[in-house]
């Protein structure tokens, strides 16, 4: 098995405390993302400063609050799920201002609002969502699909938003910036277990 | 390497204790490594796993912080 091997070769290569993940994937009961490694990072400079990752993750959150509206009117007929997308309206609202109040306390000055959107605005506020995926195609999916898939595709988008605010903590040089990353994945994980929570139900 | 550390005893985690793991750590305490291929990868992955596939490890090992325990899939 390929990774047994590589933990050979790393405790060999004098690291401690390596671990061989038995079963991989396959054995896996957690979340999946799924996409190439630069999927979604192509965004987000490296060298990209707070500021800057506060305004896209910004814009990205506004994509999503509109998927997440755009399914709850989808499934207005069905009490649960419409309050639960709603709910996930309101959690990417209260995201925004989460972002805004990281920003003010790590850099003790207040982002410059319109700058942001004059930024991010034409080019992909409100267009594209967490996880890189298009509002507008995922909006045209769910037409005729019921509420499990609709939850298993919003989970999927949290799940690569999830995988992607992981590894830009890791990837980015700011460091005020790497724990806004740390804060966005933190969210992610509790909405994941929110929608997670309703397909158990459903399925 | 060679052959003879194959037989080597690596230390492992099963998935379950991989997810407990994973779970109660912060990104930035652990390295999580995925020696498989892009398309593997593409296809499914551990959130935050960083892709190195085999044939790429020797070259990339700076990529893994040997402070840290690693854990690989």
């Amino acid at each position: 098995m390929r990774s047994r091997s590589a933990a050979t070769f790393l405790l060999g290569a004098g690291l401690k405390n390596v671990y061989n993940m038995e079963g991989g994937i396959r054995a896996w009961k957690g979340m999946v993302a799924q996409g190439l490694p630069e999927a979604g990072m192509a965004y987000f400079s490296p060298a990209a400063n707070a500021e800057e990752i506060v305004g896209l993750a910004w814009a990205l959150e506004e994509g999503s609050k509109f998927f997440y509206q755009g399914i709850a009117e989808h499934f207005s007929e069905d009490k649960e799920a419409h309050k639960m997308f709603n709910w996930l309206v309101s959690a990417e609202k209260s995201h925004e201002k989460h972002l805004l109040e990281t920003y003010e306390a790590l850099t003790g000055t207040k982002p410059d609002f319109e700058k942001m959107r004059a930024k991010f605005s034409d080019s992909l506020s409100g267009t594209v969502m967490e996880g890189g995926i298009a509002v507008k195609e995922a909006l045209a999916w769910i037409q005729g699909k019921g509420v499990s898939e609709s939850l298993e595709l919003a989970i999927a988008m949290e799940v690569n938003a999830f995988d992607l605010y992981i590894k830009m903590s890791r990837a980015i040089e700011d460091k005020q910036a790497q724990q806004i990353f740390e804060k966005l994945s933190e969210e992610e994980q509790v909405h994941l277990e929110k929608l997670a929570g309703l397909l158990d139900k459903r399925v | 390497m060679g052959v003879l550390d194959y037989f080597k005893s690596v230390p492992t985690m099963s998935a379950e204790e991989a997810r407990r793991f994973l779970a109660e750590k912060d990104p930035d305490e652990y390295n999580l490594v995925d020696v498989r291929q892009p398309a593997e990868y593409e296809r499914g992955h551990i959130p935050g796993a960083n892709l190195i596939p085999m044939a790429e490890l020797k070259d990339r090992l700076h990529e893994i912080d040997p402070e840290k325990p690693t854990i690989v899939n």
